[in-house]
């Protein structure tokens, strides 16, 4: 039996895997970076970045606020004014917890997985709400590729604290690029504003040991799979069905690998069934198949919003294995 | 290429520095302010098509309601008395338990650029604060409910059913949203069902002249 990491690599090499991939099984993923990502349901957090999320009782997750007190770049020629990237806490006392993580994974078996959110995208439009950051790419567009270089030159700077502290075999790196039928830019315009960005940030972590990028975007962005593989993604996390994902196989395979094609909103809501998993589990690995593919809810991380599905996908998963391997 | 023409063109494009001028231009020429502005309504009506068809993305449908934003600035002191809304007022909300906006700001503008007044109750929208909406606001013909979230799908059809049983009347329930599907409208209830920001205008006008 192969163990988690030679059976993804056997998996996105089209080589002999001896199983599914089982959704994140093969990362280990450190969270218990000195940065505050999340603040608890109920409550509100402002980041290093100055901008504050909410996260009102009984909803699904946080959001960015940016009513006119809030909003942190309210101008986007002025954006060096408004935007100061956070100095990250490099002592080994904020890091240790993450260090002995990463220490105590068996890297034969799994990836010491770094994770990086939000992205180079999702950072435009954190600061200054997703309608301003998408008009001054028209309007503004030379701001914008400076903003863009600024927040990629930051995401540098935190790229070199987590190699030099993790020694990452594998990041994991949260940026949405689209809704669930479309992407939010054209693929013209993210190969302009985006693309660049990634390429640097991605060949470099690739340049200080890092083997596998999974990139988690879990929308449509079919339009913009060649430029994930320009910029050196391994795996598309996230893939939602909308993006008919076996067609997306049948083209891509061997250039890069699609996690996902059960949508969580399909399967993790209040009133969820083990059978209403285990059906889209078998139609999403009966049609896209044992290559280039690894079946997973499209959430972000390895869990649930409602307690119990994910380890129902993963045992549908396994049962899916025994049928097809 | 007439001045109206042009706006209309200019419109599509999202050129909103270049649009005031042309009407202008266009008014100087002889146009109409009405005739101007029902140029530009169409003009959104193409751009709502494009969007719904994947030609054009979120940014240009911004740009292109800004412009024709930008124009109907000038039109307006040559609009009082006439109404710009004579398609009536749109409620628009996202629904309780649900904090997504960006596509009912889309909407919101498409539907506003088609013709409506709209008045946007923001996000995590009640039932209650939508009827009372309703009762508040001047002759309301749509109510346009959206939601992203699989699990926000009951507080949509408890929408949906309280705005039906109030008592109130004259006006139409749309429902949009990623999880929502027309079967789903049919449901519970909705009067209509659009897939996206451009035939959520569509539908909008077709429900009010039906």
């Amino acid at each position: 039996m192969l163990t988690k990491k030679q059976n993804l690599m056997e998996t996105i090499k089209g080589g002999n895997p001896d199983r599914f991939v089982n959704q994140y099984e093969f990362m280990d993923i450190i969270l218990e970076v000195p940065v505050q990502l999340m603040c608890p349901p109920g409550s509100e957090f402002k980041n290093s970045w100055g901008i504050t999320f909410r996260w009102p009782e009984g909803q699904l997750g946080q959001f960015p606020v940016h009513d006119d007190e809030h909003k942190v770049l309210k101008d986007i020629t002025e954006w060096r004014k408004y935007v100061k990237a956070p100095v990250i806490d490099n002592s080994d006392e904020a890091w240790a917890a993450a260090v002995a993580h990463a220490n105590s994974i068996d890297r034969n078996e799994q990836f010491v997985t770094a994770f990086v959110a939000p992205g180079v995208f999702e950072m435009c439009h954190h600061l200054m709400s997703m309608e301003d950051a998408l008009m001054a790419l028209y309007e503004e567009p030379e701001a914008m590729h400076e903003l863009i270089d600024y927040l990629t030159e930051a995401e540098l700077n935190y790229a070199k604290i987590l190699i030099d502290r993790l020694h990452p075999d594998a990041l994991f790196h949260h940026d949405d690029w689209g809704s669930q039928k479309s992407s939010f830019i054209s693929p013209a315009m993210f190969e302009e504003f985006y693309l660049p960005a990634y390429k640097k940030i991605y060949a470099f972590y690739k340049a200080n040991g890092v083997e596998l990028i999974v990139h988690h975007s879990d929308s449509y962005a079919a339009n913009l799979v060649p430029y994930m593989i320009e910029m050196g993604i391994d795996i598309w996390q996230g893939v939602m069905t909308t993006n008919n994902t076996p067609e997306l196989i049948k083209k891509y395979g061997g250039q890069i690998s699609f996690m996902g094609d059960i949508d969580s909103g399909v399967v993790d809501f209040p009133e969820w069934t083990p059978e209403i998993v285990a059906k889209e589990v078998e139609r999403a690995c009966k049609n896209c198949g044992k290559l280039y593919f690894i079946p997973n809810l499209t959430q972000g991380l390895n869990f649930s919003s409602f307690p119990g599905v994910y380890d129902s996908a993963t045992e549908a998963i396994d049962r899916m294995s025994k049928e097809m391997f | 290429m007439t001045k109206i023409t042009e706006v209309k063109a200019k419109v599509e494009a999202g050129k909103a520095k270049l649009v005031p001028g042309l009407v202008q231009e266009a008014l100087d020429e002889g146009s109409a302010a009405g005739d101007i502005l029902q140029a530009m309504i169409d003009s959104m009506g193409v751009v709502g098509e494009k969007f719904s068809a994947g030609e054009v993305f979120v940014p240009e449908m911004l740009m292109a309601a800004k412009a024709m934003s930008k124009g109907v600035d000038v039109l307006k002191p040559l609009l009082t008395g006439t109404s710009t809304s004579s398609l009536g007022t749109c409620v628009i909300g996202t629904v309780q338990g649900d904090l997504h906006d960006i596509g009912k700001n889309l909407v919101a503008m498409m539907i506003e650029s088609a013709g409506f007044k709209v008045v946007d109750l923001g996000v995590d929208v009640s039932a209650e604060k939508f009827v009372n909406a309703v009762k508040e606001q001047e002759n309301v013909t749509i109510v346009a409910c959206s939601g992203l979230l699989t699990t926000t799908l009951p507080a949509m059809k408890e929408t949906v059913q309280t705005l039906k049983t109030s008592g109130l009347t004259g006006f139409k329930v749309i429902v949009g949203g990623a999880p929502v599907s027309q079967e789903m409208a049919d449901e519970i209830g909705a009067d209509g069902f659009a897939p996206d920001a451009g035939s959520a205008a569509v539908k909008a006008k077709e429900l009010v002249s039906a």
